[in-house]
């Protein structure tokens, strides 16, 4: 990351403390080297964060203006900081999939809903893992972790033909990818046309949890088992195959389609106070 | 200066906006939905915003990042909803985020009646969150008009102690009709005592000082200060960081900004018939110390020597009115006492302390001039049905 870390992080946070092998590096790099591909300075992003991991792994990286919200609540303060910054300013959110998918999955998709600018990474590493490695809701069907030592066999967001970006699709997101950490250069495309998006966007990225989810459900720590196993579950969408779970590229973009939030509010309260004051 | 027959809801509201709150994000309940109401007329008439939260809790941390954003930001909600704010309250106060916060209370516990006043909540005011290790500010109106003194006062105190401030009123204050009168300049204000201060931004590097001072300004983002903030134990600059020791700093601090500016509360209070050392002093807040005044005004005449100690600063606890050995009597408008417990431990053992409580409804003057009466000769204070009962 050289460059990019000069440029854009804390000599305090990096390295980052994350466990050897683990893929969330990866995700961070991209969103990095996206901002970079854009030309984007350090001033011109606020960087959030959720809790865990993925939240707090990159918390506190970002040489500018950061924050880590409660768990799963981010969406809705980086909403209300959203009409407070100028339309410019970029609100970028590297979280977890427990905390967009569970218990914040109420805020984001009123996040969709109203097509708030922000571009939110989900770095999924298929569960709650920060607290040791319980089930989430985009486990895979049967896989073991330490709440489901028997398999995973309850319905989730990603089971039975399920697809979490359908919901937030439909909810009004404009721009929606998935990605594995593998897919290199993609990732940054895709992350790049979602801050480009003046509206809600999001990048759903499975990584590689080699010391949780990799020990339990593959039965090593290996973190090249648990890369290889994730890849050979991924393909890009349409080249699906029969055991592909994550169909990657971009999922939906209706990029700039839809009025933004903050512009919507804002221009109805400058009509109604010229109204108003006439 | 205008008048109004008006609710203190529109009280409220005209209290925020003058104040300079350009933020509020509300969510339905009986009786502060009129507060929403109002914000959402009023607010884009100054260019302010109005918000719909999906709940509570995300209403909260609307404000939460509307004020990050530097706008001075409001609430309002009743029990129900003032529970579902746990999560960010404690975000707020960790990050020292300034924000106001109005309850008008119901009856409880959860849903209760929704349209009669209560007092539930003293408690959970100065605990509206987890883990302990802070000092929470509240205050208590006892009418519509002081409900805007109050509600500007908020405004005033959140910003020097970077903390969110709690105005507990109840149904009768928020929904009753009285005379109000809004001031129309600075000097109107002045006038009526209404202090402003102008959110300011920290330039860091060091957004989260180990000391008890007040005055240090909030984090504002989007200004490139490199401020951090987050739910964790902050180092000086807002790294995250596992330390004791840093934690004992972030609690020090939190807890003794406000306990050691006392001096910004202590006018916050009001006495009648005190002068004369009474035998025993009434104790109330909010709408049940108007029922209160008229009693011990009554009593006076008929030759009891009672006083009215009526408390706004709820939180930090004001001890201080409580230092001398006599009688209390503590009348709330709940039925377990919980302010009660709070005199009595300021108090001491020295003193006698007695409580009286109502559901739903207030007191009468006459059921308390018979309680004052049956205090100051000693006697018991016999049950009455279900209305009033000895702590
Ligand atoms: C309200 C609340 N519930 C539970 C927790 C405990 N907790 C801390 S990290 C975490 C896991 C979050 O999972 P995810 O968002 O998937 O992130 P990961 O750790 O897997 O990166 C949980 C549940 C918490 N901090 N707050
Ligand atoms: S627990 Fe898993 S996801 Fe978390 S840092 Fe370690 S390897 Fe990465």
């Amino acid at each position: 990351m050289d460059y990019l870390a000069r440029k854009y992080l804390r000599p305090r946070k990096i390295p980052s403390t994350a466990c050897s092998g683990c893929g969330l590096g990866i995700n961070h790099k991209a969103v990095v080297q996206a901002i970079y591909e854009l030309g984007l300075e350090v001033e011109d992003v606020v960087w959030g964060t959720s809790i865990g991991c993925a939240g707090r792994q990159t918390f506190g990286t970002w040489k500018g203006d950061g924050f880590a919200g409660t768990h799963g609540r981010v969406y809705a303060i980086a909403r209300g900081l959203r009409l407070a910054l100028p339309p410019e300013k970029k609100i970028i959110l590297t979280v977890g999939d427990g905390d967009a998918f569970g218990i914040g999955l109420l805020h984001l998709i009123h996040a969709a809903r109203c097509n708030a600018d922000l571009t939110v990474i989900v770095n999924d590493n298929l569960g709650y893992m920060s607290t040791g490695g319980q089930y989430g809701w985009t486990t895979p069907y049967g896989s073991k972790t330490d709440s489901s030592p028997y398999g995973m066999f309850e319905q989730n967001l990603m089971s039975e033909g399920m697809d979490v970006l359908n919901i937030l699709r439909y909810a009004g997101a404009t721009f929606l990818a998935r990605h594995v950490s593998m897919d290199g250069y993609r990732v940054v495309e895709s992350i790049k046309k979602g801050i480009q998006n003046r509206g809600f966007s999001l990048i759903h990225i499975i990584y590689p949890c080699p010391t949780n989810f990799g020990s339990r459900e593959l039965g090593t720590r290996s973190p090249l088992k648990i890369y290889k196993w994730i890849e050979s579950k991924a393909a890009p969408l349409g080249e699906e195959k029969e055991e592909t779970l994550w169909a990657t590229g971009i999922y939906y973009d209706a990029s700039n389609s839809r009025p933004e939030f903050s512009e919507t509010i804002r221009k109805n309260i400058e009509r109604i106070r010229r109204s108003t004051a006439a | 200066m205008k008048r109004y027959l008006e609710t203190g809801n529109f009280a409220i509201t005209e209290g925020a906006i003058l104040a300079g709150c350009r933020f509020f994000a509300g969510y339905p309940i009986t009786p502060a939905t009129e507060i929403a109401e109002a914000m959402s007329r009023r607010l884009p008439q100054v260019g302010g915003i109005y918000l719909q939260g999906e709940d509570e809790c995300a209403a909260l941390h609307l404000c939460i990042g509307a004020s990050l954003g530097g706008y001075k930001a409001m609430t309002a909600t009743s029990g129900p909803g003032y529970i579902l704010y746990a999560d960010p309250y404690g975000w707020a106060i960790g990050c020292e985020i300034p924000l106001v916060i109005l309850n008008s209370g119901r009856v409880g516990p959860v849903s209760g009646i929704t349209g009669a006043p209560g007092q539930g909540e003293f408690y959970l005011t100065r605990y509206p969150t987890q883990g302990g290790n802070y000092e929470t500010i509240v205050l208590a109106p006892n009418s519509a008009q002081e409900a805007m003194a109050i509600t500007v006062e908020a405004f005033y105190l959140s910003e020097r102690f970077r903390t969110p401030v709690t105005v507990l009123a109840d149904q009768l204050i928020t929904d009753g009709f009285e005379d109000i009168s809004v001031p129309e300049n600075e000097d109107e204000m002045k006038d009526m005592g209404f202090r402003i201060w102008p959110r300011k931004i920290n330039r860091g590097p060091n957004f989260y000082p180990p000391t008890d001072e007040i005055d240090i300004p909030p984090v504002v983002l989007g200004h490139n200060t490199g401020a951090l903030c987050s739910d964790w134990t902050p180092t000086e600059e807002g790294y995250d960081i596992e330390e004791v020791e840093a934690h004992h700093k972030h609690a020090h601090r939190l807890i003794y900004k406000i306990r050691n500016h006392r001096e910004l509360f202590s006018h916050l209070h009001e006495k009648k018939f005190m002068d004369d050392d009474p035998d025993l002093i009434v104790v109330s807040y909010g709408t049940p110390s108007r029922v209160v005044n008229t009693a011990v005004a009554r009593a006076r005449q008929e030759g009891l020597k009672v006083g009215a100690l009526r408390l706004i600063n709820l939180w930090p606890f004001p001890d201080e009115h409580f230092q001398k050995r006599n009688k209390y009597l503590v009348v709330e408008l709940n039925w377990d006492g919980q302010l009660v417990r709070e005199v009595q431990r300021a108090a001491g053992k020295d003193s006698e302390v007695h409580f009286t409580g109502c559901c739903g409804e207030l007191p009468t003057v006459n059921d308390l001039i018979e309680i004052f009466e049956k205090i100051l000769k000693g006697q018991p204070l016999a049950r009455k049905g279900w209305q009033l009962e000895e702590w």
